[in-house]
């Protein structure tokens, strides 16, 4: 059964609509391709974001992942779309990072937080900013899972099913991941008291 | 029990990943520990951040310019409707050319030689001067006779040839001189099913060969 998320995704306007731009974008229609990008982009960009941790990476991410969109257009079906863009998304920031490695280690975590403005500390924005870099410290498997799972909103088997993992091995790297991402703020939180 | 055993479990209760049961023993512990209520909290708090910082949405342009960057990229490209009939017709030039190729490569045929037709496969009656021994019986079909003479001929069938070999063997004596200087031309005289065709077949012996 699908998530709520994940249906939604799908059901962006009628299936026959769906089927047909679909159809469309296979004969070579670039605007109907445009529109099913339209359609997608949130999904893609948006992952894309929280998995890279900046706009730019993700930005050629998406790229990357529509033009491979484009070229499997035959072997795809409307039912599938959303789980096989998740999982090209993924694959697609894992391989960038592979490239261009920039993962903060934890340990490295309480020197990366000192170089915060002070004045900021109690703000909202130093907030943002430390949620925002909790991601970052958490190796990819992680932090795919917990990006899908937490705020993409799949349920733990569709988050397997993307990440081609056992529902065991995910949970596992769910609760971690928390788990990290908690000990991160609360070390930064310490740091500054 | 050290509440390390339970962080795992807390944190995914916190968000709300653990079926019915698991999860009411999970409170269960929670009433009595104040360190792993603490945590769920705390793991909770931090999971409604999350959303909210990430919940908001990204600018628009930033959508089209991927759109634009892959359309962009797509333009390079031939249309996808018109990839198919290309790559036919490329494959189709090509299997033309390999195919000419071929035949300009071939020798020229070799005009074939036009074969006489066979008319009749028949060892020649011998007749060898006046040793009968070495007359291989006429088939039946088969007149033998001089030049000139009238040969005999029966309408039966063409003896095999395989049943001449023998015959052949014993006439492998040496031929006598005399055999030698007599030399007529023989004639054979080969019937066909035709009554109107009747073939001749004139050859001279020589001797060396029996």
């Amino acid at each position: 059964m699908k998530s709520l998320a994940l249906a939604a995704v799908e059901a962006g306007d009628s299936p026959e609509g769906r089927d047909v731009t679909l159809e469309a974008a296979r004969a070579g229609d670039r605007v109907a391709f445009d529109l099913l990008m339209r359609r997608h982009e949130r999904l893609v960009l948006a992952t894309a974001y929280r998995l890279a941790g900046n706009l730019e990476d993700a930005q050629d991410a998406s790229q990357e992942v529509f033009l491979r969109l484009y070229r499997n257009l035959e072997k795809l079906d409307t039912g599938n779309l959303a789980a096989w863009l998740y999982r090209v998304t993924v694959n697609v920031c894992h391989d960038a990072r592979r490239r261009r490695p920039s993962t903060v280690p934890v340990e490295d975590a309480p020197e990366l937080a000192a170089a915060g403005d002070p004045q900021q500390s109690a703000g909202e924005a130093e907030r943002k900013a430390l949620l925002l870099r909790s991601l970052r410290m958490l190796s990819e498997k992680e932090r795919a899972a917990l990006v899908l799972r937490d705020l993409e909103g799949l349920s733990t088997a569709e988050v397997a099913g993307v990440l081609g993992s056992s529902v065991g091995t995910v949970r596992s790297q769910i609760s971690k991941a928390r788990l990290k991402m908690r000990d991160f703020v609360e070390r930064y939180s310490r740091r500054r008291l | 029990m050290s509440c390390a055993v339970w962080e795992e479990r807390v944190a995914l209760f916190a968000g709300g990943d653990l079926e019915t049961a698991e999860a009411a023993g999970v409170e269960r512990h929670l009433t009595g520990c104040a360190a792993c209520s603490a945590l769920a909290q705390e793991l909770r708090l931090e999971l409604d951040g999350l959303r909210q910082v990430h919940a908001e949405p990204l600018a628009t342009e930033h959508y089209a310019a991927v759109r634009g960057r892959v359309l962009a990229e797509l333009a390079k490209s031939p249309r996808r409707g018109l990839v198919w009939p290309w790559a036919w017709a490329a494959a189709l030039a090509v299997a033309a050319a390999a195919v000419l190729m071929v035949v300009m490569m071939k020798p020229a045929a070799v005009p074939a030689t036009v074969l006489p037709r066979v008319v009749a496969v028949a060892p020649p009656a011998h007749t060898r001067g006046n040793d009968r021994s070495l007359t291989v019986a006429a088939p039946k079909r088969i007149g033998v006779g001089r030049a000139g003479t009238p040969a005999h001929v029966e309408r039966a069938a063409l003896p095999a040839i395989e049943e001449q070999k023998p015959i052949m063997a014993d006439a492998a004596t040496p031929t006598p001189p005399a055999a030698a200087e007599d030399s007529p031309v023989r004639m054979v005289q080969l019937a066909t099913d035709d009554p109107n065709v009747v073939i001749y077949w004139l050859f001279e012996e020589k001797g060396e060969e029996r």
